[in-house]
């Protein structure tokens, strides 16, 4: 068993200096739906660890009939919603998306009685990472 | 200890609560610290909008209470129920620790195309009781926006799918129906919990 483990350990080793995945996503989550509304917002932390830029241009998700990137800014004291055309993450950066600022907005959704969300990140047609967060969260 | 040096003693120890107190009255937070005090406070105007129950909402609906009102719209995820939990988070916060009077919150949705009378009502309910979803036909809206200095505008988009532009900023109305305080954002609930009873207490 510990000749075992001493193997993995060499082995992981020897892989080179970063095996971690280029994109990671962290602390997802997707907020209820409003009483009455079809509609929720999704949260989470994308890192690239890779040495380019990454850009997700399309978000799928099978809970929802659609999904599409979006921006809250406020100029001027104006609340504007701006649907954006791609969120790019710097090679070695995060790019959070948080309230108030760049999120996920999640249209219609298909299954509600879903306990989890898978999302799809894409950068046109090639898949660059798949989530699933927990059920959605309050928001009050 | 002689007596006399008890006495210098409880003369000190007097004379340094009562340097206490008096620092504390002093350092007392006693103006807003977020909120602007409106100089001139300017009677809402005469408008015409619908409650969920399509009860007719004007200017007397404010009287005799304290209304936080904010304009927003159902189909937005993000900023709007940001907006109202900051809101309800002080409520809360206000009403735990005994505030009275404590205002409600007004959401007026600025999008009637979308937002029925009731849905807004729901919504607004899904943050606490008392509180009121208002809305009405665009030149209703229009007259009681434009009285008030609030922007708001439909954007281009492809049928139901559109976003309306609106300002971020949360009026105070006193229980006069007058346009008392305006917080301009962002908002953080800190901030009410903080300004809302002073600005209340020197009402």
């Amino acid at each position: 068993m510990r000749t075992g483990l001493i193997l993995l350990l060499v082995l992981v080793g020897a892989c080179g200096a970063d095996t971690r995945p280029a994109l990671v996503a962290s602390d997802v989550t997707i907020t209820q739906p409003m009483p009455g509304m079809a509609m929720s917002a999704g949260y989470l932390t994308l890192t690239n660890n890779s040495a380019e830029t990454i850009t997700i241009t399309r978000v799928n998700s099978p809970q929802y009939a659609s999904v599409e990137l979006h921006e809250s800014v406020v100029d001027d004291g104006v609340a504007r919603m701006r649907r954006l055309e791609k969120i790019e993450i710097p090679a070695g950066k995060n790019t959070v998306l948080a309230p108030g600022g760049k999120h996920l907005m999640l249209m219609r959704p298909t299954d509600v009685a879903a306990d989890a969300v898978s999302l799809q990140f894409y950068d046109g047609a090639k898949l660059l990472l798949t989530v699933t967060s927990s059920k959605p969260q309050d928001s009050r | 200890m002689s007596p006399r040096n008890i006495f210098v003693g409880i003369v000190l120890a007097l004379a340094l609560a009562a340097g206490l107190v008096l620092a504390t009255r002093l350092s007392a937070p006693a103006e807003p610290k977020t909120a602007l005090v409106m100089p001139a406070r300017n009677a809402l105007p005469e408008f015409e909008l619908l409650d969920p129950l399509r009860n007719t909402v004007n200017r007397e609906t404010f009287l005799d209470q304290w209304s936080l009102l904010f304009f927003g719209f159902t189909h937005c995820p993000d900023i709007c129920p940001l907006t109202l939990q900051t809101l309800a988070a002080a409520q809360r916060e206000l009403a735990a620790a005994g505030q009275q009077p404590l205002p409600r919150i007004v959401l007026v949705s600025v999008d009637p195309e979308r937002d029925t009378p009731q849905l807004i009502g729901q919504y607004v309910a899904h943050f606490g009781d008392g509180n009121l979803g208002v809305t009405g036909s665009l030149d209703e809206l229009k007259k009681l926006t434009s009285a008030l200095g609030i922007y708001f505008q439909k954007q281009p988009g492809d049928g139901e799918s559109y976003a309306v532009d609106h300002s971020a900023a949360v009026l105070l109305v006193n229980p006069n129906g007058e346009f008392h305080a305006l917080f301009s954002g962002p908002h953080v609930a800190a901030d009410y919990v903080h300004d809302l009873p002073i600005i209340m207490e020197n009402y």
